[in-house]
Parts: C-alpha cells; structure tokens; sequence
C-alpha cells in the first residue's frame, strides 16, 4: 500500500468536500478499498473515512418502501425483520455474501461499490494490460483465465463480471440510488463497459451514495434470491438471480415479475425478456424453462466462461419457481 | 518524511497508544506495534478469517481495518477473551475438550468468529453453524469438531 | 524455549496413558493466543523485508531500477542478485554432496512466474511493500512452455527407477477378455497452511537465530549452516509451533536464504513474510499429473493385467517426482503388471510435497479404474475389491505386516449402509438432487527413521521431555507425554515436553507419516533408562525402604516407587531425588543401530532422508489402509456436487491418542474433499502465471462444505511397523477419498469425471 493521508469526516458536507478533490477515496466499510489497495489497483493520496458519520445507517421500512442508509452494514440490513418480511431477496442476497465478518463491515453503500474479482484486473504488476485500470492498454481476460468472466453485457474491452449479490436484487426490485438529492435508479446507476470499462456507475466526482431505496411491491414482498456456485459458502455466485413475482386474484396468472440476474454479466442484469415473456402467463413449468432461456439472449462467452450459457437460465427457472411456490 | 499520527486505541479494555502511519491496519497494529501476536495473519487479504476480532462487539476481519479508523471503538482480541481471573471462556473450553484445532494458527480468529456467532443467535442448528462460521477457513479441517465445540458452548453461555 | 504447561483437567486419570483420549497439552497455548509461532518475535532493531517475483515465466532479466525503492524512506536496503552477499550450495535433503558453485537465491534467468528477483528490505512492513511496489524490472521475455499440455512440453523424460513390471501386461491385456483403458488427471495442488511461510534472521557474531516454522529443523538448520559456511551448531531454529506445513514447510527456501543474507548485510534482524499469493510460487504443491491406465480382466472381473503410463510436470532445471505407481502397484493383485512414470519440464516453481505425495494421485487413477470395471462387468465395486484383494504385497512379493482393509470394508459398508445402495446410475434422486454412493480405498506406507531424544526426571518429580521434533498440530507433544508418563509410570501432568528447537536432542524430517512412530519409539527407550536409573538410587540409597530389593521387584504408579512385597511402603520420585541429593537424571537415547553409533552418521540420519527405510525394507511389507463410503447430492440442474455424508474405516495400526488421531484422519478427509470438488491452480498459458493465487479463487473447503464425518479405527497393534505398534497415521486418510467421491459423483450422474476437481461446468 503506497502512503495515503487520513481524514476522519465529521460531516456528509466535508466528505463531500474531500471527495471532490484529486486523488481522494472514501473509506466505509474498508472490505474494498484497503484489498484494492493492497492489490496496488487502488491508490489513494487522501483517505477519508465516513464510518463515523452519524445518521447515515438508518434502516426504514413503511407502506411506501424502504429506506437503508448509506453507512448501515450489511449483516444489519439483512438481520432487519421489515427488510426480512417485505424484502427477501434483499436480505437473502445479504446474507449469502461474503462471510459474517465481511458483512459487519461492509456498508451497503460500500457494497454497491465493490469492483470485480477479475485477475487481472487484480494483478496490476503482472498484467499491466487492463482497461478497466487503464483505459485503452488493453485486456486480458479476453483470451486468457475467464471461467468466472461475464457473458452478458460484455464489450471487446472489457468482460468483467460484476461480483455484488445485493445489486442484483435491488435491479430486480426497481431500488433508487441516493446521491445526496439526485437518484438514480439501480438499473441506471451501474454502467456497460462498452469502450468505457473504468466508468463504471453514474457517479460524479463529489458526489456519494448517501441512500438507497426500495419501492414496495407485491413482487418485493413475494422474492427470493438464489445464489449458485462452487464452493456452499465465502464465494462469489458462479450463477444468481433474483426474483420477485406478483400473480393475479386467481393466484396462478402472473401479473407482475421481477428477475435480477447475477455472475453472469458486467453489472447487474435486469433479465427483462424473460419478464416479458412470462407477465400474464400462467406459471408452468415448460413456460418457465423456456422464458428463462430468453435470460442469455445474446450471451457471448470466452471459452472458460461457455457454462454459464447453460447455467444461468436453469438458474432463473428454479428461481422462479421457487418463488412462485411460496407467493 | 513519515506521515505518522497517534493513535489512541481501546483493546481489550485498555488504551493504548501507538504512533504509526494512516495505512497500518489494525491486524499489524496489533500484532507489530502493540505485540499482540493471538490475532493472526493468514492472507492479508479479507479471505481466510484468521484476524478475527470484535469491534463493538461484533465480529471483523482486522486485516481490512484501518487502526486510525477504530479509535474510539472497543477492540478485543484473543488476549481480552478470558476473564480477569484467567479463566477459559466456555467456546475455548469447547474447543480444546472437542479438540477443535491441530496447527492452531486459524483457532483464536476461531473462537472471536464463533463468540460472536453464538451472541448473534446463530447457533441454532448444526447447518446454520457451519454457514455462520463459514468465514473462518481451517486447512487442518477440524471443521466437524468446531461445530461440535460451538454447539456445547452455545449451550452452557444460553 | 518453550515450556508446555499440562495444568489442565483432561478426564480420567487412563487418559494420561498411551492410547488414551488425553485432550492436546499444547491446546492452552493455542486457544489463548499465547502459542509463539515463528512470526511473533520481536528482536531489537529488526528490519521487514519483502520479496518481488518475477511477472514473467521465461526470460531474463535486462535491467532492475531500485533507484525509487531506495528513495523510499525507510528503506535500508534493496537487495539484488547484483548486490546479494555470495552464500555457497548446499547439500541436498537426501545427502547428495552440493557442486562448488554460489547459491543464487535471487534469479537472473526466469523459469516461471513468481520467481524471487529482488527483496526490499525498510524499517517496517509498510515502508518495504510500497517501496518494493516502486522497483522496476526489465526483461527479455520468452515464450513459456506453461503446463505439460502445451505440446511443445513434450512427454518428458521416463524416470527409470519409477518402473515396475512382472508378467506380460501388454500380452495379457491383448487377450483379456474384458478391456478397459482411460486416463486420469490432477491439477496443481497447494498446501495452503493458513499461516504463511516466512522467518526472522537474526546473527550475533557467527551465530544465527531463526525463527522459522520448520517440519525439520535439524535438516534446514544443516542447509542454513552449509550455505553461509558455519558450524551447524551456530545455527539456532526455534520452531515450538508451526501454523500447519502439510508437506511445505520440510525444506530450506530461496526466501530464508534472502532474510537470512539481509540480515547479515545490514548487521540487524530480518523479517521476511511471504504473502500470501506468493505462497503458490516461492515453493510448489502437487504437481499435475496425468495416468493413463488399463485394465485387463475376466468377464467376472477378476484383474489379469493392469498397465499404467504415469506423467507429472516439473520444474525446466529440476526434478520433482511425484510416485504415481505407488498405489495402482500393491492395490489389487494382478499377475500382469506395467508401470512406467515420466516427468515434464514446464515453466514452473519445483513442485513440492503435499500430504501423500504419490498415493493421493496415485489412488485416483487405481480407484476410479477399477470402479469403472465393476460397473463394466456389472459387479458391486465393494465385490470387485475384495475379488482382487491383494493378500500379499504383489510388487515386492513380501507378506503384508498387517492389512485391516477387508475389515475397513466390512466396518465401513455396514455402518454407511452400502447394502442400501441401488446398483444401477442415476437411481437415487430426492427432489433436484441426484443422488450417489461411492467407495475407494488408500493406503499410505510405513517409513522409519531412526530417532532421539532427552528424558529428564527433576528433583521435584516433573518429568521433561526434550526433541528437536515438531508439533504442527499432529499431537506430538501430547503422545510424547503420554509415552513418558506410561514409561515412567508419573500422571501425565507431571510430563513437560520441548520440542521444535535445534538446541535439543535430533530428530529427522516429519514428513512421511514417520514422526509419532519414531519419536514415540525414541521417547520409550529414553524414558527407560532414566526409570531404571531412578530404581537404581532407589535401590542404592542406604536409608531407602527399598533398599538392596531387586530392581525388577518395584513398580511406578502415578510417581510413587512400589514394592511389592512391602505393600505400606511407597517413595514418592521427588523423595528419592530429595534423599540421594540429585539434581536430575537425565538419559539421552536414540534408536540408531549399534553399527552407526557415531557422529558421522548420527550427523547424517538426522540432517538428511539417506536412512529412511522403505516400507518394504525387511521381511514384511508395512502399509496402513484405508476405505471411504462417500454418499454425494449433485443438483440435476446446476451440477453442484455436496458430501452429504461419509463413513471411512481406517487401519493405522495402533493409535497412541484416538482423539489427536482421528483428528488428522478428518483433516485428510477434509482436504481430499477440497481436492475432488475445489481444488486446481488454473494456469494462463499465454503466461505461465497461477492465476488464482489466494484463498479467494483458489478455493479450499469451508466449514458449510463438510458434513459430519465418520471415523472407524480397524487397526491392530503392528510391531513389526513400530516399537509401539502403530502404523501411519497423517497421509493415509486424504488417500482415496477424491476417487470415492468421484466414484458417487458417477452414480449419481451417469457422468465419469476423470479430471479433478469435479467442477459444475463437468455436469451440465
């Protein structure tokens, strides 16, 4: 880690403040920031730490929706019994990330943040060849390791996966990013790589998540996140979705669904085709296999990654019908 | 040249102060500046729970802390686990009765991870032990006997 | 030094004997924080060092500009090959005498990614990682040959000592009736012990200290010695703890000769940690291997020929060998039998040891055959076994010493209840998971050294034992206990036991599943003689009760001196003591021959692995065995495969400490799960490079990935093996457990993966 000064933040304004100067970075949880900067990817001259911000970590769930601060932790917001009752998937995606320990630390601002595990991306001395570190040097990921690489939303610049579970839920669930007074919504917020891969959200210099909300919804309440991938626990999803349905008085014809797509594509997918295809279909079985093909419509992969291709559909179908089982 | 600062920390429910530069993290507060060596360094990285300590009470991985950043918090590690009268906490009681370890090295971010984890209230079951101590990897695999060791524990703290 | 304190309630007093469930005495240390492993020294002045790799795998280096590093503040030192003060080669670990050139510990001509180049070294930790980020490398790159698929490897080169042969494998598979013939394949494999390799350097004159986990601190300290030309008694190791080596911590590394230099260069203590990406290049773990084999049988399945073409890689200037004909080659009985191993030079760190070097692989390729056979034929692949049971050793045509394994099967089936099994694949099925039951069996032999140690009686009664032996979480300490208090006849509380210092008594590498049998064997004898000393000067002692009693006539229990005729009277060692004013008695023994009493090759046993006896050195053939019944739950969909619970039966011959034993037995069994479902160090070809080198992608098991585990012990005590009766105990259980899990994997799925580790893309 090269030498940085530290600032501890008294208020939102002076983060701000500092954040808006060169060479600056905001420290919350630490989860992704101090492991970057360690990797030698991140390197900041001026740390300025926010965790002892006050008032940024509320958590409120009312008829309208939910409200999670900024600075809550993860381990927090998916321990909130609201969050639990009218928002599963969220906090499902929460608690199957990282390990406990990680989760008391990360803030769920911080988590949005998270940069992809890619190698090389992580190896800056090795491979100096990234486009995401380096725009325009290059990528190595193309041809090289890229088992855990995305197949969706990928360019010829870059195809690094974005490796967040709770995004995924928030995609799914229509959830707004609070940058101070602009929102964003999730879906907006985190950006393709196209020939860009090092801007990866909407955020300005000098701004910073402040807040994030979750509109409430039939879907939302009746979700559910399932998270695939090799080892039971501690890893990233080789394959997730989240999704959430709301059916029609009938209880069988689906009025409304929500599927967020995760480990499978450059940031976190909102698998739209396979909504449309099912909203105001009854929930069959053979429906729901072949809707959730539509979820890689347009996937490319890069030798090591070809599985996904196969996997992540079957992921969404069994979410789906998970979900529609408890709804 | 240096850029250090001075740092007050609560460990173990002593302050100890300690001059060092804003990129020391606390796992090599601990173990470099302040010589308490209980807490280990297994990846460095956020990836093997061996650093292990409680901040406020709950669970954190040292390693990706900053030390300038838990002033003000109470830190306990390993050392700070027995009470004053050097009495074995019941988790380290379990753990040497269910012989929960072999090289050691991974066992006091262990026993912090599975304090924690029996205070949090996930201890209910077998399964959900071994999710919640899922952070905290052990390559001598005495992974079915810290199960065993949480779950007797869990029962004589309830 | 490090005093063990045994104050501790352990249960009943019968677990202070050997054989006893006696909880680790070397648990207290451990599960406070106060255990010193190497890294948590702190001498005056001492400086941080960290290394930097290599970023390409074949080249060599034009230029390094440290000019920056050396700017750094902080810095005191960067150290190039340029620069670094000359040390000479050392003897190797099997004895072989060193050629007189320099050691270069720091390359200039890259064979692989990861290879040590240069080494900052600052007043702290921080200053050295930053300043060593600013040293800038420049090479002339070469195409690397990166993993013995890349055709341009070749098939290397036949290691003739490897092969085994009798009858005529290929004419017998000719006409075999049944024929089948496949190849199996293992990636690179690490040890990944939690604590990270590293050491602290510290000289005083020509006199140096190392704190360094070490699992032979007699052999590296000789290495140490040899390299900067002093006396092997100048150099003190200290390693009372070790944060688990699995195999890579037997040997002296390029980065301790580093420290070690630094250290003297700068006159001030070195630290030197590897990071923990650099822990899968600065030493190497299993190396891929690949086996093709062939089956030759008859419609009943009874084995007529077994040929077996063996590859693994290696280093492009080295030789690492790993005996993939080890298991395949005693398994089953076989008139017909071919064996033939190559190596591969590639672009990679040598390769190391890791638990079971040989055997593991070995027993992948064996087991899975011979259940593709079963299923092939149509028999149980629990019948097929014991169909072909070897009831001799058939490659060294000697009598087995001992062999459970038809008991471990029988144990094993019937508490799994392989009886429940439905023969046919894809039979199984419980909503989405399908699934499976496996079986394979391991072995690991019996390897003797001879060994040594200090058994002390004090004046107050404490017993102390003392070796240069080490405890890496195998429960030496503890057994050594245990063998002292039952030798002597004191409660295992009054025992102290040192280990891990170069200061006390030898002992030789603990690798090989050897330590507990030849220590144990050591600390017997040793304990002994200082019981019939003791008897002695009771005897002798004018105002003793016992006095002018015949020795064989008094017995020990729980420290008081007993006769028998006299049934009131008892003497307490520490009144004894007392009485005869001595301070201590004190017996120094080792287990060396008669013949190799002397310095020379005292000094050899215990600095190299020339006197290692093989497992079939004498009339008998020495092996421990083991079975596992695996019952795996693979998602028809996802093909994500879980143990969803496991029985193994184990022959070990006799346990000194169940608990620590079956322990370890899990341990194995733990990391064999890693290696068939988790484990590969996946390699870019177009670099060479380990690409996931850290515990984030190189994924070990969690504690969500192992189910409750069942251990059976079927062993018997075998004297033929060891003094005390037991056999091995560490590397036997991680043997077969890959193949059964595999083998399940198949009957769940109607899928054979030959290729570990059986990763989800294989099953859908």
């Amino acid at each position: 880690m090269r030498d940085f000064s530290y600032l501890r933040a008294n208020s939102v304004e002076e983060a701000l403040r500092a954040a808006a100067m060169p060479a600056t970075m905001l420290l919350a949880g630490g989860t992704t920031l101090l492991d970057l900067a360690k990797c030698g990817v991140a390197a900041p001259e001026l740390v300025v730490d926010i965790t002892h911000l006050k008032g940024l970590d509320a958590i409120r769930v009312d008829v309208d929706g939910a409200f999670i601060g900024a600075l809550a932790k993860m381990s927090h917001v998916a321990a909130d019994t609201a969050i639990q009752a009218q928002y599963p998937a969220v906090s499902e995606a929460l608690s199957q990330a990282a390990s406990a320990q990680l989760r008391n630390m990360a803030t769920i601002g911080g988590n949005l943040l998270q940069r992809t595990r890619c190698a090389y991306f992580r190896d800056p001395s090795t491979f100096p060849a990234c486009n995401k570190r380096n725009p325009g040097s290059g990528c190595s990921a193309l041809e090289g390791v890229n088992r855990g690489h995305a197949i969706l939303g990928t360019s010829v610049a870059c195809i690094a996966t974005y490796p967040g579970d709770l995004a995924v839920a928030l995609v799914a669930l229509d959830a707004v990013v609070h940058l101070g007074e602009r929102k964003v919504a999730v879906d907006d917020f985190f950006l393709l790589p196209g020939t860009t891969p090092h801007k990866e959200h909407a955020m300005q210099s000098g701004e910073m998540i402040t807040a994030i909300t979750i509109p409430a919804s039939v879907a939302a309440r009746h979700s559910t996140y399932l998270k695939v991938r090799d080892r039971q626990s501690y890893e990233f999803a080789a394959a997730s979705a989240a999704v959430g349905i709301e059916f029609e008085p009938d209880g069988e014809t689906i009025r409304d669904i929500r599927i967020g797509l995760g480990g499978a594509a450059t940031k976190p997918w909102r698998a739209r085709a396979v909504e449309d295809a099912l909203r105001g279909k009854a929930l069959e079985p053979d429906t729901v296999k072949s809707a959730s093909r539509l979820a890689v419509e347009g996937a490319i992969a890069h030798g090591g990654n070809h599985y996904k291709i196969e996997l992540a559909p079957r992921v969404v179908e069994r979410a789906i019908l998970k979900t529609g089982a408890m709804a | 040249m240096t850029n250090e600062t001075i740092l007050h920390l609560d460990v173990n429910g002593q302050t100890q102060t300690l001059t060092v530069e804003p990129r020391v993290t606390l796992l090599d507060a601990l173990r470099d500046h302040l010589e308490l060596t209980g807490t280990k360094k297994g990846c460095d990285q956020g990836q093997c729970g061996a650093c292990t300590v409680h901040v406020d009470g709950e669970r954190v991985l040292s390693c990706l802390t900053l030390a300038a950043q838990v002033e003000g918090r109470k830190i306990t590690t390993i050392e700070g686990l027995s009470d004053a009268g050097g009495d074995l906490h019941p988790v380290q009681e379990a753990f040497l009765e269910h012989d929960a370890f072999q090289c050691g090295y991974c066992t006091p971010g262990q026993i912090m991870s599975a304090v924690a984890c029996i205070r949090e209230g996930h201890a209910g079951s077998d399964d959900e032990i071994r999710e919640y101590m899922s952070g905290n990897l052990c390559r001598c695999g005495a992974y079915p006997h810290i199960v065993e060791a949480v779950r007797e524990a869990a029962k004589v703290m309830s | 030094m490090t005093i063990i304190d045994t104050k501790m309630k352990h249960g009943d007093a019968s677990d202070g004997i050997l054989g006893g469930r006696l909880s680790r005495i070397d648990g207290p240390a451990k599960i406070t924080g106060t255990a010193d492993y190497a890294m948590e020294h702190f001498p005056e002045g001492m400086a941080h060092a960290v290394i930097i790799d290599s970023t390409i795998a074949s080249g060599r280096i034009l230029a390094i500009d440290s000019a920056a590093a050396e700017a750094y503040p902080g810095v005191l030192l960067v150290l190039t090959p340029d620069n670094a003060l000359p040390i000479k080669t050392a003897t190797d670990w099997t004895g072989a005498p060193p050629p007189a050139v320099p050691y270069e510990p720091l390359a200039r001509d890259i064979t692989f990614s990861g290879q040590h180049i240069a080494a900052v070294i600052a007043g702290t930790f921080e200053q050295a990682t930053a300043a060593a980020a600013l040293v800038k490398v420049t090479y002339e790159e070469t195409t690397p040959i990166s993993s013995f698929d890349d055709p341009r490897s070749g098939e290397g080169y036949l290691i003739d000592m490897m092969t085994k042969e009798w009858g005529d494998a290929e004419a017998a598979l000719a006409t075999a009736p049944v024929r089948i013939e496949q190849e199996y394949r293992t990636p690179r494999e690490y040890n990944v012990p939690i604590e990270p390799h590293g050491l602290i350097a510290h000289w005083e004159g020509d006199k140096l200290t190392l704190w360094e986990p070490s699992q032979w601190i007699d052999g590296m300290s000789r290495t140490y010695a040899e390299w900067f030309g002093i006396p092997f008694e100048n150099v003190r190791m200290l390693s009372p703890y070790i944060g688990g080596g699995f195999g890579s911590k037997a040997l002296p590394t390029r980065y301790g000769a580093v420290a070690a230099i630094a250290a003297k260069m700068l006159d001030r203590p070195v630290k030197l940690a590897i990071t923990r990406p650099q822990t899968f290049t600065a030493f190497g773990g299993r190396p891929a291997t690949r086996q093709t084999i062939a089956l030759g049988a008859t419609r009943e399945g009874k084995l007529l020929s077994i040929r077996h073409r063996g590859a693994n890689e290696t280093s492009m200037d080295d030789v690492a060998v790993e005996p993939l004909g080890s298991v395949i080659s005693i398994m089953y009985a076989t008139p017909n039998f071919s064996s033939r191993q190559n190596i591969v030079p590639v672009n990679t760190v040598k390769p190391g040891a890791l638990r079971a070097p040989g055997e593991n692989p070995s027993a992948f390729g064996i087991e899975c055959a011979i259940d593709e056979l079963a299923y092939e034929v149509g028999i149980d692949p629990l019948d097929i076994r014991l169909l072909n049971y070897a009831e001799e050793d058939p490659s060294a045509n000697k009598p087995w010493s001992t062999r459970r394994l038809r008991e471990a099967y029988a144990a094993g089936a019937e508490a799994f209840g392989w009886a429940k099994r439905n023969p046919r694949v894809r039979s199984m099925r419980e909503g989405k998971q399908l699934i499976g039951y496996g079986v394979a069996a391991g072995t690991y032999p019996v390897r003797r050294t001879p060994g040594e140690a200090m058994v002390r009686i004090l004046s107050n009664g404490t017993i102390e034992v003392a070796s240069s032996g080490i405890d890496m979480g195998q429960g030496t300490y503890t057994i050594l206990a245990q063998t002292a208090a039952e030798a002597i006849g004191v409660p295992v509380e009054t025992v102290v036991v040192k280990l891990g210092d170069s200061s006390l008594p030898r002992a030789p590498v603990a690798g090989g599943s050897q330590l507990a049998n030849l220590m144990t064997g050591a600390v017997h004898k040793a304990a002994h003689a200082a019981r019939d000393e003791l008897i002695g000067l009771a005897i002798n002692d004018p105002n003793s009760p016992f006095r002018d009693l015949q020795a064989n006539t008094l017995t020990i229990e729980a420290g008081q001196i007993l006769s028998p005729r006299d049934a009131g009277s008892s003497v307490s060692i520490a009144e004894v003591m007392r009485r005869t004013g001595r301070e201590r008695i004190e017996a120094l023994r080792n287990t060396l021959p008669e013949e190799h009493q002397n310095d020379k090759d005292h000094f050899r046993n215990f600095t190299t692995i020339s006197t290692m006896k093989s497992p079939t050195e004498g009339d008998y053939s020495l092996h421990s065995w083991c079975v596992h019944f695996v019952e795996v739950r693979v998602d028809v969909d996802f093909g994500t495969v879980r143990v969803s619970r496991m029985v193994s039966a184990l022959d070990s011959g006799r346990l000194y400490n169940p608990k620590l034993a079956e322990s370890q037995w899990k341990g194995g069994i733990i990391m064999g799960i890693g290696q068939a479902l988790l484990e590969e160090g996946i390699v870019d070809p177009r670099h060479g490079r380990v690409m996931n080198n850290n515990l984030g992608d190189y994924l070990i098991p969690t504690n969500a990935d192992i189910p409750d585990l069942q251990v059976i012990s079927v062993g018997i005590p075998d004297t033929h093996a060891s003094v005390l009766g037991g056999k091995a105990v560490g590397e036997l259980a991680i043997v077969g457990v890959a193949p059964a899990i595999a083998n399940a994997v198949y009957h769940a799925t109607g899928v054979r993966v030959r290729e570990l580790p059986v990763t989800l893309e294989k099953l859908i």
